[in-house]
Parts: C-alpha cells; structure tokens; sequence
C-alpha cells in the first residue's frame, strides 16, 4: 500500500502580515512558518494508518515551495512518513489552486499511490481546492473535511463534517483522496529517536518545472488588510442603567428583541 | 588505691576468643549483607563520583561526625545527632577496652586505663550511655507517641528501638553489676565516676556474691549478642545508612546546583534517552534510595505533596529503589506513577533539606525526558500547544516573535541588531516580553538602569525562550535548539555582561549554557541592582512600606541569593515581616519545572496556599523577583479570596517608584 500525503507550509496565524510589494499578497519578513494545521492531520491519519497496517504502507510526504518547506517536511519525516518528495519553486505562493493541484497529480499521476491525503484547506489562502482538484485531475473518488476514518482492505469509511453540526458518512474504494479536518486526530509530538531518524531519510528533490504545465486559471488581484471597523462600545455606570440602556441597544441596533 | 578497674572481670580471658569468633562473624554477616548489594548498585549506568577525593573526604566527615544536615531540622535532629555522638563515644570506648586488654597489655605490657585518664574515660562512657538513653526516649516518643504525620513506621523501627534500648539497658545493667561486687562500698571514690551505674548497681547489693557474678555473666553475653545483632542487622534493615548516607555524603554532587548532564544529540548511537527502566539511571540514583533513612523531610517540605498531588520526593525515591532490587526491568514512570512526575515543580526543597544528601530534582527530569523525549508526552494539552509555541514563535504564548521587543517602544534601550554600544545585554525573556503585568518589570527595570546611567541592550526579536520549561518538562531537544540560537545571537553580539530579571532565565544563561559554549557573566537584576546601590551609582529615595518577601527558588536555593534582595528593598524603605518558609526553605509559586505552561488539575492550588501564607504575615504587599512568582501570586490572590488585602509586586517595580534621578509618575 502506498500512501502520499501533501502538507503546505504557512505562517503562523499569529505573526505580524504586511501586504508585499507587489500588493497582491503577504510580505515574507518577519513570519514564524509551521506546517498547516490541517495538513497536521493528514500526516497523522497515514502514520497511524501504517501502525494500523503493521507498517506495510509506505507513505510519502509532498511539499512544494522553497527550500524552508524541507523543515515541515523534517517533521512529517519525524512524524513517521517514510519517504519526502520536495518539489522546490520559489514562486509557489503566486500560483493558483489549480496549478498547485497539477504539481501534485503530475507527480502522483503514474506512482500509484492508494490513497492521497491532504488538509482540507490551508491556513493562509483557504481556497480548499488543491485536494478536490488532485482528486478530478487523478479521476479518484474524494472525501472532504475527514474528522473520522477506518480503513479495512481496500475500503475507506469517512466521517465527514457538513454544516451546522451534522455529520456525514461515505463509503470509498480505494484508491482515492481525502482531505482533513480539525478534530479527525491530534497529531503525535516527534520522538527525539524519530527526529534522528528522519535527518537520514530521503527528501528527493524535483525543480517544479518538470512537473507544472498548466496556467493559472485564477490570478491574484490584490491583497489587503481587513477595513478597521468601529470599536465596541464600553458600557460603565450603575447597572441598572446599565441594563436599560444594553436593551435599548439591543431593540434599536439587532433583531434579537423583535 | 587505684583508680581502673579489671578488664574481663568474672569472665576469664576464656572469652576473649569466643568473643573474636562471634564478632567476626557478625562483620562478616554485615559485610556480606553489603555485599549482595553491589549488583542491584551496578545495574545502573557508570558515573564519576570519586573524583576531587580530598573534598569528598571533607565533606563526609563534616556531615558525619558534625551532623550538619541532620542538624538542620533541630527537634528530631538533635535526638540524633546526640545519640550519634553519644554512641560514637560508646563505640570508641570499647574500641579502647579493646586496645588495651587484648593488644596494648599482653604485648606491650601498657595499661593506659588507670588513674585520672580511667576516671575520665569511666564518666564519659557513663553519660554517653545515660544520653544515648534518653536521646532514644526522646525519639521514641516522637516516633510511637507524637507519630509526626507523614513518618511511616515499619518492622526495622521496631527492631531497632528494641534492640538498642536493650543493648543500652544490658550495658548499664552488666556494669551496674559489676561495680556491686568489685565499686561500691569498696572504692567510693572511683564508683562517684560512674552515676548511672552506681545507681544501677545499689539496686544488687542485697545479692549474693555468686548471685552477682552469674547475673553478670548473663547479662554481660546478652549485652554482647545484642551489639553483634546489631552489627549483623546492619545491611537488613535501616540501620544500613549508617554506612550508606556517610557514604552518600562522600558520594554527593559536587557541580554547580541545579546543574543537569546533557545529552548528546550528535551522537547517532545512542536510542534510549532519559530513563525508562532503572538501568537508564545512573548507579547513584539507585544507590541513593538505599540511603534514604524515610525521614520525611522532603515530603513535609514538597509544595506538590502539600496540596494534594501524588508526589512524595521521599515515596519517589522509595519507589526507585524497591524497583532496582525487585523488578529492575519494569517500566520506571509506571512504577513511581506519571502524574507523580508530572507534579514536580523542581523547587528543589526537597533536595536542600535532605539530610542523606540524595538528589531527587535530576531523577524526576530523566524520568521526565523518558516520557517526552520518546514518547512525545506532556502533562497536557495545553503544554503541548505551548511547547509548540515555543518551536515556532520563540515563546510559549504564541505570539508574533517579532513583537518581542515591542515592551521597549519609547524607552531609553538599544535592540543589538540595530547597532550600538551596551554596557549591559538584558535577556528579557518571555513573560517579562509579551505578558502585560510582566511588563511592569521590564520597564522598571529599564527606569533603574536609565537612573544608574546603564547603556541597556536587548536582542528584541532575535531573543527566544531560554528553554528552561522545555528542559525541565524533558524536552532536553528543544531546549539545546533554542539555546544554541540563543548562544549564536548573544556571541555574535561581543556581548561582555548579561543582566535578566527571571531566574529561570539567570539559572539557564548562567549556567546551563556554559554546557554550550556561552561565557558571558550572567546577573539577576536583584544582585545588580544591589550593587548599584552600594557603589553609589544609584541613588534611591526611600519611601516606608511593609511588606512580606517569597524567594523564589530559582535564586534563593538554586543560587544562594537571599540576603541581597532583603538589603535592597531595606534600601527602598522597606519593613519586612517574614513568611514562615522563606530563604532556603521557601515554598514554591508552582511555576517551576514547566509547570508555568501546565494547568494545576489534581489537589488544591500551590499558588493560593504560597498567596495565604503571605496574607498570614500582616503584611499588605507582598514582594516577588521572578515573572513565573508574580504571575502565579496575582492570580493566587484573585483566586484565593485576597483581593484588597495583598498586592503582590516585583522588586524592581519597588524600586524603580523611589528612584531619585528620573522621577516616574508615581513621584
């Protein structure tokens, strides 16, 4: 059984964002980098698949970017992924989903691989297409937002989150894809034997131009911070009045009284 | 008439080989009792502890025959210490009966036990005897009638306070004996020299002569079986630390306190890191467990233990022992329990007043980087997300490391990266950076360095945590990652003195990283400002305040600083009403050993206990040096109902209000 499991590298969510030059996305100076929190779970779903499996599946971990990208990738070598694909482009944070989408299913394309994981989305641009589009491009049945899954020969049964609270359950034939979501697992802290280990597994290193053929379909126009809207209002004063005075609010300004 | 008395009197020189025999086979049975215990020693891995062997010498001998640590807790150590020493006399009068009557004399011809040196001899064996006596009263009573809580009696109790009150009684009796028949009424003069006996011996002299001489036969072969039981039960029961704490005072850490063996993360061998099973600790880990005499002092000191947690330095070491001679291959975190590790602040009372000289803090820490270091384990969730943290941002809160230096917006200090001349780097460290009240002291502290005329540098965004909670907690890999970063910094910048307001912080900079290659002196802001202050290169315009003072123990047992601080805030006006545990025996904030990153689940709240010893003082203010301290104090005093009765502030806050120069708001 072969397993590929892409993670994307972000910047953490609590980091200073500065629009770039060029004003159509982040600057990149002085951001703390992590892997996707999604992608977490999806590296955690194919190791604990593999000790499920007694260790037969061979996983690899896919990242594309720039060379800071082997870092997650050490950690998903930590985590306990066998083997690392790290297709370098300088330039993967100005591509669209689809071209990213193609990066992996040219790679993925003849390596027939059982099941794909990815996040279901990723923490900076969010779009929550890459794993659908791997899945349309590769004609693989797919899962998304994945917060439960059993596996048993050949057969994958995913419990997905809908809206509002609900939950879904499908059934899959493998192979296929799958994307994750918060609450399928918690993802494992590398063990310092696991750390050493993965310093010597190979990360195999392939120019994204070997890989990429399609055009953006989806550009960029522009990025910016979120207009600073009014602050909330500081009620203070006795609070009887202060009662009267939030009902008032509440009647006049929302819906909630009516 | 002379003044000595017969040696082997009513026994006959027939005994003297019997005698032999049977002591030699009782230090055979002690030594070979000693000796089936060397491999279960063994079983853990090699450590140099025979170096420096003149210190080593000195300190055994310091703390043997002067009691020092025992000494320390006064009641129960005084009972102990004066039957030590009164049994030490009893041994060294025996030693000479024996010197004389079996060497000196038939050899030599040489009587030394007569006249006024036998008179003295006779007295003193006779107190030595009374005290010994009533030292044990003493610790029997405190022992089977007072029963301190906590103090576990157990079979050996029982035997050895029968036995010695036996070998004692016996010794009076067979004497008391003896000097019925050959002392009293026959040579007044010498009998005043033995009290107890001459008490003990009016009691038989309506006796016969023959009545007498068989009595004391008796009794004189009870007595003697009764000191070779003793000396054979040695290595069976607890008596064994009479050899095996002297010779853990011998054996004891002599590195810098706290100091704790790093591992190598280059060397590819290794695939067990801390200790799983007992053969991952060291021979003296397993040795100390053997030197535990179960007085509890730890225990009754242990912050973890007081509140309700389920650690007991004195169980935990129990534990490790039972282990290593009954099921050495089991798991070791199962065996003395996780969440006992788990509990451990590192405060390191237990280790300060321990009168076995035993190291507990370190045992806790391998046990701990078992548990993290191969199984990715954390006390919890939210320790996990924190130590995160840590990898990505530098800080455990998570927030942006390029805000780290945002606190110094507008005030007189110099981020290194931008160029400069320092007279001082000041490693602000994480609280003191982001947390808002923790803040306060770092402005202070700017406030006092500005009125002192201090050039102050900080590395801003390029600083990252010390690495201290992650060490502590286990995680020795994350803490060589970001000290090693911390290190190239700091030694990029020719940096001559460092400064820090967190003894964590001061402990890890100032000691731990010269394991890594960093020699800059490192300062706690209390002794730098202390000697500001006496160098005149502060002035301070003192304004009267009462207040109670919490030593944290990352500077007051960890680095000896105790009085400093007091002299200081004496220098800003201050009135002191001291807390019951203070100084060396102060009582942890529970920030320690990572547990600042950890939710308190189990037991009620270190943090309110340590906020009501406080208020117990008086005192409305109470002092901290430490941002782990204040942080834990202010929300102690929120939960623990001392809203408006105490504040707690740091003392450089204190400080920095009576700076004369400078002038903040408050003046």
């Amino acid at each position: 059984m072969k397993i590929l499991v892409c993670i994307k590298q972000v910047p953490d969510m609590e980091s200073r964002f500065k629009v770039n030059a060029g004003g159509n996305w982040y600057d990149e100076s002085d951001l703390a980098w992590r892997m996707n929190e999604y992608d977490e779970y999806a590296v955690e779903q194919a190791v604990q698949l593999k000790e499920q499996l007694g260790d037969a599946p061979e996983v690899t971990v896919l990242s594309i970017g720039p060379d800071r990208v082997v870092e997650p990738i050490k950690k998903a070598l930590a985590m306990g992924c066998d083997r690392a694909v790290h297709v370098q482009d300088a330039a993967a944070a100005s591509k669209d989903p689809w071209q990213i989408a193609s990066i992996i299913a040219a790679y993925a394309r003849d390596k027939d691989f059982d099941l794909l994981l990815t996040g279901m989305q990723s923490q900076d641009r969010g779009s929550a297409q890459v794993g659908v589009t791997v899945a349309e491009q590769l004609g693989l049945p797919c899962a998304t937002t994945l917060v439960g899954l059993a596996y048993d020969n050949g057969t994958v049964i995913a419990k997905r989150e809908l809206e509002g609270g609900l939950k879904g359950v499908v059934k899959l034939k493998t192979p296929a894809l799958l994307t994750c979501q918060l609450g399928l697992n918690t993802p494992r802290y590398p063990t310092l034997p696991n750390i050493m280990k993965a310093k010597k597994k190979e990360v195999l290193a392939i120019p994204v131009a070997e890989l990429l053929t399609e055009q953006e379909l989806t550009g960029t126009a522009g990025a910016y911070p979120p207009p600073k809207k009014g602050c909330g209002t500081v009620l203070e004063g006795d609070l009887g009045a202060m009662a009267d005075r939030l009902i008032g609010i509440l009647k006049e300004k929302t819906a909630v009284m009516r | 008439m002379e003044y000595t008395r017969e040696i082997y009197w009513n026994l006959g020189h027939g005994v003297v080989l019997p005698m032999y025999l049977f002591s030699m086979a009782a230090v055979a049975v002690c030594a070979w009792g000693f000796y089936r215990r060397l491999p279960v020693y063994r079983l853990g891995k090699p450590l140099e502890r025979l170096d420096q062997l003149p210190r080593r010498a000195a300190g055994m001998v310091r703390n043997v025959l002067a009691q020092s640590r025992v000494l320390r807790v006064y009641d129960p150590g005084l009972l102990h210490s004066v039957f030590f020493w009164a049994f030490g006399l009893l041994f060294i009068g025996t030693l000479l009966v024996m010197a004389q009557a079996d060497f000196s004399q038939p050899v030599l011809g040489v009587v030394f036990l007569k006249g006024a040196f036998y008179k003295l001899f006779s007295l003193v064996l006779d107190l030595a005897g009374f005290a010994a006596l009533v030292m044990l009263g003493g610790l029997l009573v405190r022992r089977f009638a007072v029963k301190p809580e906590g103090l576990e009696t157990i079979r050996d109790d029982y035997v050895i306070h029968s036995l010695l009150f036996a070998i004692i009684l016996t010794g009076f009796f067979a004497e008391g004996l003896r000097m019925a028949a050959t002392e009293i009424g026959i040579n007044p003069d010498l009998a005043r020299f033995s009290p107890v006996g001459l008490l003990v011996g009016r009691l038989f002299l309506g006796m016969t002569p023959a009545h007498l001489a068989l009595t004391h036969k008796i009794l004189w072969w009870v007595h003697f079986f009764l000191v070779m039981g003793f000396v054979a039960a040695i290595p069976f029961t607890k008596l064994r630390h009479i050899f095996t704490t002297s010779a853990n005072y011998f054996l004891a850490d002599l590195g810098p306190k706290g100091a704790i063996a790093g591992i190598d993360l280059e060397d590819e061998s290794v695939e067990q890191f801390g200790a799983a099973r007992v053969t991952d600790l060291s021979w003296k880990d397993i040795f100390d467990a053997d030197a535990c005499t179960s007085c509890k002092r730890c225990q009754d000191r242990c912050p973890a233990h007081a509140t309700g947690k389920p650690l007991s330095p004195m169980q935990l070491v129990k534990k490790i022992g039972e282990t290593a001679f009954n099921t050495p291959e089991a798991a070791l975190a199962a065996a003395v329990g996780e969440e006992a590790l788990w509990s451990c602040t590192t405060c390191r009372a237990c280790q300060e007043i321990c009168p076995a000289s035993i190291e507990h803090v370190n045992k806790i820490i391998e046990m701990r980087r078992n548990l993290a270091l191969m199984e990715g384990a954390f006390p919890g969730d939210e320790v996990r997300t924190a130590v995160s943290n840590v990898e990505v941002n530098g800080n455990p809160f998570g927030l942006a490391y390029a805000g780290r230096g945002d606190w110094a917006e507008g005030l007189d200090v110099t981020v290194m990266g931008e160029g400069g001349e320092v007279d001082i780097l000041y490693f602000v460290g994480c609280y003191a950076s982001f947390d808002k009240r923790n803040r306060e002291i770092a402005r202070s502290f700017i406030a006092i360095c500005n009125a002192a005329g201090v050039r102050v540098g900080i590395l801003g965004k390029e600083e990252k945590c010390c690495g201290e909670p992650a060490r502590k907690l286990g995680n020795e890999y994350l803490y060589q990652t970001v000290a090693r970063e911390n290190i190239e910094v700091i030694k990029g910048y020719g940096v001559k003195r460092i400064v820090t307001t967190c003894p964590h912080c001061f402990n890890t900079l100032g000691r731990d990283y010269r394991d890594l290659g960093l020699e800059v002196p490192v300062e706690h802001y209390t002794t730098y400002i202390g000697a500001l202050i006496r160098n005149d290169r502060l002035a301070l315009r003192p304004q009267q305040f009462d207040f109670t003072y919490h030593d944290s123990c990352y500077l007051g047992r960890y680095m000896d600083i105790v009085d400093e601080p007091r002299e200081v805030l004496a220098a800003a006006g201050g009135h002191l009403t001291e807390m019951e545990r203070s100084g060396y025996e102060s009582f942890c904030c529970s920030a320690g050993g990572g547990r600042i990153l950890a939710e308190e689940k189990i037991g009620s709240r270190i943090n309110v206990a340590r906020v009501q010893m406080a208020r117990e003082t008086g005192a409305p203010l109470l002092v901290s040096n430490c941002p782990f301290c204040l942080t834990m104090f202010e929300d102690g005093i929120k939960t623990g109902g001392c809203e408006g009765e105490l504040v707690v502030r740091d003392l450089a806050e204190i400080v920095a209000e009576r700076l004369e120069k400078a002038a903040p708001a408050q003046l």
